[in-house]
């Protein structure tokens, strides 16, 4: 009598399935994300209870934890060069906003200062970039 | 001489590279993409009514470096201010607020100041550092 291998042989895995999801979960980060912003590592954005369209703006001012300005490309400036910069820019001739970007823990201070010297310097708006967490801080302190 | 008819063997096509691509690809995307929502809360110019004796003056919410609020001097819960805010609102939709921060306050109080304002129904929110900085003859 002649007993059968109990081998069995290896067949080869199914990759049709594996690349079937890989390829939804790519679809999914394509759809769902967006490209990240180059915030700098330091800036932790204000999280806001209220969901609100975001537009950017031409000029952006970076405002970090140790209550000082910089520009995006990481230079430091005086409220006196943003000021300077703006005007040169033609932003209030065109009657353009200008961003902000402050980190939450930074002082009220400067950013008073800032609103002041970009209003001496034409600018209508300012823009405080912040970041939707659905959550009331105020009311889950 | 009888030649026998060359058939090809059906090759299985190598899924390897095809797979690590998908991978390095999923990899690049899931590295590269925020998934942060992000919005803006707009600080308003100082505005004046020209003059117009019909425009209501603005109402001065003051942020005590510790969180406290006043409503034009008055002391006033967080929960109240919503609600002043929308009675406010209620008798004059262009009404302006001009939210006045200790200098020691953090971003984030004044951010979630606004956000109670505007969520209100607050058109135009403005900081100023104190009352002297409020240029009256602009309202």
């Amino acid at each position: 009598m002649q007993i059968k291998s109990s081998r069995r042989e290896i067949k080869s895995i199914d990759l049709l399935p594996l690349i079937n999801v890989v390829f939804l979960l790519i679809l999914f980060v394509l759809i769902a994300g967006r490209p990240t912003t180059n915030h700098p590592a330091q800036i932790e954005v204000a999280t806001s209870a209220r969901e609100s369209q975001y537009q950017g703006a031409p000029f952006s001012v970076h405002l970090r934890q140790d209550d000082l300005f910089y520009l995006a490309d990481g230079q430091q400036v005086t409220l006196g060069e943003l000021a300077d910069r703006v005007i040169a820019l033609g932003l209030p001739a065109q009657g353009l906003a200008v961003e902000l970007l402050a980190d939450r823990r930074a002082h009220a201070k400067p950013l008073l200062q800032f609103r002041r010297a970009m209003a001496k310097a034409g600018i209508g708006e300012i823009r405080l970039k912040t970041q939707y967490d659905g959550v009331d801080a105020r009311s889950s302190k | 001489m009888q030649l026998a008819p060359r058939r090809k063997k059906p090759t299985m096509m190598g899924l390897t590279p095809l797979i690590d691509m998908i991978f390095l690809l999923l990899l690049f995307f899931l590295l590269g993409s925020d998934f942060v929502t992000y919005g803006q809360s707009r600080l308003s110019p100082p505005r004046g009514t020209g003059g117009d004796d019909s425009a209501s003056r603005p109402a001065i919410v003051t942020l005590a470096a510790n969180g406290g609020l006043q409503w034009n001097g008055t002391k006033i819960s967080d929960t109240a201010l919503g609600d002043k805010a929308r009675a406010a609102l209620a008798k004059d939709a262009e009404q302006l607020f001009v939210l006045m921060p200790n200098g020691q306050a953090n971003v984030q109080q004044v951010s979630d100041i606004m956000d109670v304002l505007v969520l209100a129904g607050a058109q135009s929110v403005t900081l100023e550092r104190d009352i002297f900085d409020i240029d009256l003859a602009d309202f």
